[in-house]
């Protein structure tokens, strides 16, 4: 299972050892490769991360479960919302606490709005890691557009601080389903524009085909999950799987394809930005207007969280996101392991496709297995 | 039957399970004894369905003098997810390596050694820095590892930083000789 | 490759027409979004409580004391000081700010080149976006506390008005928690607490459920905490925090809480009170909760304590004017035996002034406290009054708590408009008379706690309110009486005091009742003290003046209770007690460490 290091002889003068990053193009955030190149071809790579530890799991053992809150959406920037709903999932699994209706549609509304957001970065960068600069501009805006959208529902573009154990922390605004309607009507437009300018342009196909192929086999031994797995043809997804939050009422289809190289994960994910339009305007329509929005809470600044452990996941956009969570009846969490999918699709993945590859690709094979270096290190 | 009882049925007489917990009905945690867990996993994976390994990390349990590794296993025929505890000697941690079994366990398991110190003998880079870079600290996930004071050692406060108990204020301008603690002198 | 896949690119020019969505900053403006989470406002209802400091998970807030701002009860004078190179905008700290003072406006950027501008108190430094009116605030449904207080059982009037049993259950051990759970621990109420208790610590050993710290917290400052856990007047509660938005803690109750779950027997274990005799004495005139108060903390310090009481037994007032359905004798007696169990001896039926002389104990003792409360009725100060049939309110229920029969009849009005007043009509209930409570004011300037208000009228007690007595008649019968009552107008008062009642002379009543209790108030008696003493202490309205810890002119006395101060109420008596105790200790040349 394990591939050894080729044993490679630097002083032979064939090869190259090359360090791309931590700036680098092939991922949200930072991390360096380590590539020992044959010519333009590589023949081992290393991946080096820790330049985002900022230490949230040993934190949040530190602070009281609601001063928690704040900090989790940190864990994923360009996707800090699943951090939100997990930690607040995984506290009320705990105390039992229920989060009610109107909160559940509100915050299946944010995690899809997030993951359009998300996967319209993601779309630039996989458009710009093989030259295309004009895709990553304009999706880039319309990303813009949903932070507006979350802006004037959260309080915050990035770090919304939203949803919080026992609900969501505010109504939607006056008129937010007009207005959001407005924006999925643009990125739906967009999205039809950089399907002629990206999906069907020779050039992306010519370098994206083939490229990183992922056997059926690998899945499993390496854990991969969400496109990259369905990617490889199986029908996988949490939302219908193990249905959390309104899913079980929502209407949406499960996109998987065959080929599992960069081109087909990229189809996967373009394809359900679609399916993400379309359960965001049966939430729009869907989400109740009345009551409450929050479970009765106790006093949280001195909230004892019963004794217990428990495992809550989601499907983000990159895969499998849990949160496992450790209690020991104090007012302090004994443990929380924050399950982000970049940690072996970054890592061990990366590792084992990028040999073989050329210099030039490397960038573009990342961005096709979409990972964000600040889950893997939390 | 629940897939614990299935489980424990099956596994029962071969292995030392114990503190079994069925906290959902997709997901149950037990323990094993370290030295059968490695054993246990394996069938776990190539008979029982368990293939994916969702991660794997520790739990410090500083005052039982143990840590607690949790290997969490999803099934995904049957969408059951299981929580295998293995006790470690906090003092003495190690445990036997699964880089050969999980592609990605080598990293949980080098992240490990550096974070709480647990060896893994024979695991692959496994005393590489994995996100901590010239460390000189003891493994900063145990619990002993206080990282306010860490912080306050390593860097400077902002000046005219300073706060007063709102009780102790008014207390000090409100009534300072009505306590027990009241000044000296002035009789 | 096919053709399309080459020529489908070339589609992008298309968009070349579009409108960009780059914001010309700084040339224009962008203002963030109504709910936006910008920089901090404070408003002037901050009342310091600290609570924002106490939730930032980013240390990013300081309490600090604002020029020109004074600490009073309720407010404790500091501001939030904002750190903003370690605020990440979470809002957490507006969530869980009691008076909803504090806010986000949806400024948002602010360019100066003194960093240490990014440190400031909001609300009372001059910052650009003081005068903002958008930006994040609390939604009204949302919340991070408890805002209603658990409800505690009790006796329905109809089942209170037929007898004695105490109306008040207290709370289960579950309910306690849970109301325990509410308290913020901000400790703004800790001043306003005559004894100044330890109320955020006690509150928290009940959530605990750690009923020995409790009982050591209570008995650092208050050795009648059974008694004071069910007929507090709740100063503390006035400026609970919790009030802001909802429901005050229930202090009084969980300090019932406390002892009502620790047995009598265990109380010396628990307290640990070993007492030594030092060598000296201290006499005590009067054991109602003022004398025993100070009686407990001076035999803590080792002082041989003898407490001289003109009745037969110890509470004082406690014990003969508050009624036992409020609070029930064995609950007064577990106090007040815990006291003597310590070595306290009580003298009962020793009037000071008739049966043993001021002098006296002045020459025995090393000092002398007193606390002899105000036991003298007040009079009406009408035409009539001496009529037979008019009884003063502390009478009756002296006589109540006597188990004497008070006679009072069965159609009685009731003067006054305080405790005593309330205490006289809900007896009067419950010895089977219908009642009608006569007061000058508005039943809001009703001195009574406002639980009682409510409760005697829901025994069925009339509330007669801007009613003011003009004279007392004989009527028919010598069994009765008549009184003769105006209404009255309020009128604002030019001095800026609060609205005074005038008689309206053209609006008189009459009305013939088996009897008048008269509850309007009541005065001391210390004629036993010589007069060439009395020359030397300060007076004030037949009060005592007393000086630091409690000392009178006359160096060896020591005064409090009732008789010496204006809020002639238990707690008070019985921070009395105790601050002269450290004054005695400090006179006999102990430490402060009392
Ligand atoms: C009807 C009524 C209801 C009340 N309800 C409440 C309430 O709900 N909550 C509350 O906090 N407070 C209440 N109070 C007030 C409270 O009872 C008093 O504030 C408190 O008892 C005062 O304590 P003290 O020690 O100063 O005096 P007292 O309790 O009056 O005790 C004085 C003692 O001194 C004795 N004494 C007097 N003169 C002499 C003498 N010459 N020689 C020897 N002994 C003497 C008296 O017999 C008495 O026992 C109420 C009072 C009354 C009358
Ligand atoms: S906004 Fe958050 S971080 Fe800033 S002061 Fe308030 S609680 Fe602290």
């Amino acid at each position: 299972m394990f591939e050894p290091t080729p044993q490679v002889d630097l002083s032979s003068g064939k090869y190259l050892k090359l360090w791309q990053g931590p700036q680098h193009p092939g991922i949200t955030g930072n991390m360096a490769l380590e590539l020992t190149t044959m010519g333009d071809e590589i023949v081992d790579c290393k991946t080096h991360v820790g330049y985002l530890h900022r230490g949230f799991e040993k934190l949040m053992e530190r602070r009281t479960f609601i001063q928690n809150f704040p900090i989790v959406c940190r864990i994923a920037v360009p996707e800090p919302t699943f951090n939100e709903y997990l930690y607040a999932a995984v506290v009320e699994e705990l105390t039992g606490i229920e989060s009610p209706e109107r909160a559940e549609w509100i915050r299946t509304l944010n995690l899809e709005l997030m993951r359009l957001a998300s996967y319209l970065m993601w779309l630039g960068g996989i458009g710009a890691a093989f030259g295309q600069g004009t895709v990553y501009q304009w999706t880039v805006t319309h990303r813009d557009y949903i932070l507006d959208l979350f802006e004037e529902m959260t309080g915050a573009r990035v770090y919304h601080m939203y949803i919080v154990p026992g609900g969501v922390r505010g109504r939607l605004p006056e008129g937010f389903e007009e207005r959001c309607n407005d924006v999925l009507n643009r990125v739906e437009k967009l999205l039809f524009d950089v399907e002629k300018v990206l999906f069907n342009n020779f050039v992306f196909k010519k370098r994206t085909k083939g490229l990183g192929v992922i056997a059926p086999e690998m899945v499993d031994q390496y854990g991969i999950t969400g496109p990259n797995q369905r990617a490889a043809g199986f029908v996988r997804d949490l939302r219908r799987d193990a249905p959390y939050l309104v899913y079980d009422q929502l209407e949406f289809d499960v996109i998987t394809a065959t080929e599992s190289d960069a081109y087909a994960r990229s189809w996967v994910r373009y394809q359900e930005m679609h399916q993400g339009i379309r359960m965001l305007r049966q939430c729009l329509e869907r989400t109740p207007r009345e009551g409450p929005f929050q479970a009765r809470m106790p006093n949280v600044l001195h909230w004892e969280v019963p004794a217990g452990e428990t495992y809550v996941k989601a499907e983000c956009t990159r895969g499998e996101y849990g949160y496992y969570m450790v209690t020991d009846g104090s007012e302090y969490v004994r443990r929380v392991h924050v399950r982000g999918p970049s940690y072996t699709h970054a890592i061990a993945l990366m590792e084992k496709l990028a040999v073989g590859t050329n210099i030039a690709d490397t960038a573009g094979l990342m961005v096709s297995l979409h990972t964000y270096p600040p889950e893997i290190e939390r | 039957m629940s897939t614990a009882t299935d489980l424990l049925e099956r596994f029962g007489t071969n292995y030392r399970i114990s503190e079994v917990n069925e906290q959902k009905a997709d997901l149950t945690f037990f323990k094993v004894p370290k030295d059968q867990a490695v054993r246990l996993l394996r069938e776990l994976r190539d008979d029982a369905g368990y293939t994916h390994l969702a991660f794997l990390t520790n739990i410090d349990y500083i005052e039982r003098g143990i840590f607690t590794l949790n290997y969490m296993l999803h099934n995904y025929d049957t969408r059951h997810t299981l929580g295998m505890h293995v006790d470690l000697d906090r003092d003495n941690a190690e445990m036997e390596s699964i880089h050969n079994m999980w592609a990605q366990a080598a990293t949980y398991q080098r992240e490990l050694r550096e974070m709480y110190g647990i060896r893994f003998p024979g695991s692959p880079r496994l005393d590489d820095d994995f996100c901590l870079e010239g460390w000189d600290q003891i493994p900063p996930m145990r619990k002993e590892f206080d990282t306010a004071a860490f912080s306050l050692a390593r860097f400077y406060s902002r000046d005219g930083r300073g706060t007063e108990d709102p009780r102790e204020h008014m207390k000090q301008q409100l009534y300072p000789t009505h306590t027990d603690d009241a000044p000296e002198g002035g009789n | 490759m096919s053709l399309k896949d080459l020529i489908s690119p070339f589609y992008v020019w298309q968009r070349a027409f579009e409108k960009p969505y780059t914001q010309k900053r700084p040339i224009e403006d962008r203002p963030g979004a109504p709910r936006y989470r910008g920089f901090h406002m404070n408003s002037e209802d901050c009342i310091g409580c600290g609570t924002c400091e106490s939730i930032c998970q980013n240390r990013a807030i300081d309490m600090v004391p604002v020029e020109g701002l004074e600490q009073r009860p309720g407010d404790s004078g500091l501001r939030p000081r904002f750190d903003y190179g370690r605020c990440c905008w979470c809002a957490l700290c507006v969530d869980i700010c009691t008076t909803r003072s504090l806010h986000l406006s949806n400024h948002y950027a602010w360019v100066t080149e003194d960093p240490d501008a990014f440190h400031f108190t909001a609300g009372t430094d001059p910052m650009p976006w003081n005068e903002n009116s958008l930006g994040y605030r609390r939604d009204d449904d949302y919340h991070l506390l408890v805002h209603d207080r658990i409800e505690m059982e009790m006796l329905g009037p109809d089942e209170s008005v037929r007898g004695f049993d105490e109306v008040m259950k207290g709370y289960t051990e579950e309910q306690a928690v849970l109301e325990a759970d509410r308290c913020v621990e901000c400790g703004i109420c800790v001043a306003t607490c005559p004894a100044h208790m330890s109320v955020p610590d006690y509150i928290r050993s009940v959530r605990k459920r750690d009923y020995e710290t409790g009982l050591r917290l209570l008995y650092e400052t208050n050795p009648f905490s059974s008694t004071c856990g069910r007929i507090c007047t709740h100063r503390c509660e006035t400026v609970c925090v919790m009030g802001y938005q909802g429901d005050p803690i229930a202090i009084r109750f969980l300090k019932r809480a406390i002892v009502d779950r620790v047995p009598a027997e265990r109380y010396r274990e628990i307290l640990g009170d070993d007492v030594s005799d030092n060598g000296r004495t201290v006499g005590v005139i009067g054991a109602g909760p003022g004398g025993m108060s100070a009686a407990y903390y001076l035999r803590r310090l080792g002082y041989g304590v003898t407490v001289y009481e003109a009745q037969a037994r110890a509470g004082g007032m406690l014990r003969y004017g508050v009624p036992s359905y409020r609070l029930p004798d064995d609950q007064l007696d577990k106090d007040i035996d815990y006291i003597r169990s310590l070595g306290v001896e009580v003298r009962f039926n020793t009037l000071v002034g008739r049966d043993v002389t001021f002098q006296s104990l002045l020459d025995t003792h090393d000092a002398v406290f007193l606390a002899v409360g105000l036991n003298q009725p007040s009079a009406l100060r009408i035409n009539g009054e001496e009529h037979p049939r008019v009884l003063s309110g502390l009478k009756v229920l002296d006589d109540v708590a006597n188990g004497l029969d008070p006679g009072i009849g069965r159609k009685v009005a009731v003067i006054g408009g305080g405790n005593v007043a309330m205490d006289a009509a809900r007896v009067s209930r419950r010895m089977g008379a219908e009642v009608t409570v006569l007061y000058r004011r508005r039943i809001e300037d009703m001195p009574a706690d406002p639980d009682e208000i409510h409760e005697s009228q829901a025994e069925g007690c009339t509330l007669v309110a801007q009613a003011i007595p003009v004279e007392i008649k004989p009527a028919a019968s010598e069994a009765q009486v008549t009184i003769v009552w105006g209404e009255a107008e309020m009128v604002a008062d030019d001095k800026g005091g609060r609205p005074r009642p005038v008689l309206q002379e053209d609006r008189m009543h009459e009305e013939t009742y088996d009897c008048v209790i008269a509850a309007i108030g009541q005065g001391g008696q210390i004629d036993f003290i010589p007069s060439d003493y009395r020359e030397q202490i300060e007076f004030k309205w037949n009060k005592f003046v007393p000086g630091d810890y409690q000392q009178t002119g006359l160096a060896k006395l020591f005064v409090g209770g009732d008789i010496a101060n204006s809020r002639a109420d238990a707690i008070s008596a019985i921070e009395d007690g105790h601050h002269a105790a450290r004054g005695i200790h400090r006179f006999l040349g102990g430490s402060a460490d009392a």
